[in-house]
């Protein structure tokens, strides 16, 4: 068995086992830094070998999908699928197959293997204020919140941050963007309609 | 297939991670039933990096000298500018503009100072798996950085079960016998010296 290595974040010294789980601070014997090192059983835990799957020993077992030489061990849990013990992919206490998880990865279906989302609400709620905000910008409006609006609808159901739940961006961004188009509706009322050159028309 | 809804509960501390030269992250920890989820904000985008409590392996936390540099910079700078202020306001009175422009100057520095010594000393947080030593960037406070593992810690040990500093120290030992693995700097996995009679 190697010995389990927690190293200094500063110097990378390995660490001795007496800084572990003390209550305060200890230096680090290689550059002295005060130290807090909280260490638990997974440290000394050893990775078991993965499974390989059995071969087929007699003609009325069933096979893997993927490995028709090996013996199927459970369905995919997901499509149907018979596995061998080397396709079974065991996730959040379901056994999936490689192309079910590789799917669900690139649809978004599995919540715990996505690590990037795109913030569609807080991109319309900046799209919605930040020019209306800024000096310069302003004039911007007349683009940018129909784009805002338009960023709402298209994408309301999309799945948004994992942590947070609400949809209050989303609904900002079409009152703020819905204010500034009712602005410029006004505005282009008054110089075209209220304008002495049209009341002359008139 | 597995996308249940998971609950997550946000945890103290917010930092910001950087990723090149000009651009920056900020970042949070939220707590979910059975791991940490370290998320970067980006300006229209999330990043998570999830941390099982099983597969966690060590939290090291390293005080740093950044909290007493602060003080060390504010200090004299608030003296400076208080006798400035203070200088300013007797020649020509507490009224007058140039002095008031001081005096909120020394407030602002006084309310930086404060609350760099209200928060206490910094720290560097990393976490270790058995892939990665990732850095915690929301946890750069040491008392911040103690009360989330508070909360973190009892959930690692209903994952992993508990470890007594005895049993640390006969694994440790049991691994490569005594004080192989302190020796700073050295080759761990290297052969033991017989011992000397």
């Amino acid at each position: 068995m190697s010995i389990p290595l927690v190293t200094c974040t500063r110097c990378t010294a390995p660490l001795p086992g007496d800084v572990f789980n003390l209550p305060g601070l200890a230096p680090c014997p290689g550059c002295g830094q005060d130290l807090q090192v909280e260490v638990f059983p997974a440290l000394f835990q050893s990775f078991a070998p993965g499974q390989t799957g059995e071969a087929i020993m007699e003609e009325s077992e069933s096979s893997c999908f993927y490995h028709p030489q090996k013996k199927a061990v459970l369905p995919c849990d997901a499509c149907g699928r018979f596995l061998c013990a080397l396709c079974d992919c065991e996730l959040d206490g379901q056994h999936i197959c490689p192309s079910c998880l590789e799917t669900g990865k690139r649809k978004g279906k599995i919540k715990s293997l996505q690590n990037h989302r795109v913030l569609y609400d807080s991109a319309a709620l900046a799209l919605a204020l930040l020019p209306a905000v800024t000096f310069f910008g302003a004039c911007l409006t007349i683009f940018t919140s129909p784009i805002a609006i338009y960023l709402v609808v298209r994408n309301w159901n999309t799945p948004g941050s994992i942590v947070r739940r609400t949809k209050i961006r989303f609904i900002l961004a079409v009152i703020f963007a819905s204010l500034t188009l009712l602005g410029w509706f006004l505005y282009a009322y008054l110089i075209f309609v209220l304008t002495p050159r049209h009341a002359h028309l008139h | 297939m597995a996308s249940e809804d998971i609950e997550y509960r946000r945890l103290p501390g917010r930092g910001v991670r950087r990723q090149g030269i000009a651009t920056a992250a900020r970042t949070r920890l939220w707590l979910a039933r059975d791991h940490v989820l370290s998320v970067d904000y980006q300006w229209y985008a999330e990043d998570y990096k999830r941390f099982y409590f099983r597969d966690i392996q060590a939290v090291i936390l390293r005080k740093t000298r950044t909290a007493r540099t602060i003080n060390e910079v504010l200090t004299p700078l608030v003296c400076v500018v208080l006798a400035l202020a203070l200088s300013l306001s007797i020649a020509g009175g507490f009224t007058d503009g140039f002095a008031i422009f001081w005096w909120i100057i020394v407030a602002v520095l006084l309310a930086f100072l404060v609350a760099n010594i209200l928060m206490g000393p910094t720290c560097v947080c990393h976490l270790k798996t058995a892939v990665q030593t990732e850095e915690l960037p929301s946890l750069r406070r040491l008392r911040r950085a103690r009360k989330v593992l508070a909360r973190v810690r009892p959930l690692i040990v209903a994952a992993q079960g508990e470890i007594t500093l005895g049993e640390i120290a006969a694994r440790m030992g049991h691994a490569a016998g005594p004080g192989a693995a302190f020796a700073v700097g050295g080759d761990i996995n290297a052969p033991l010296e017989p011992p000397v009679a």
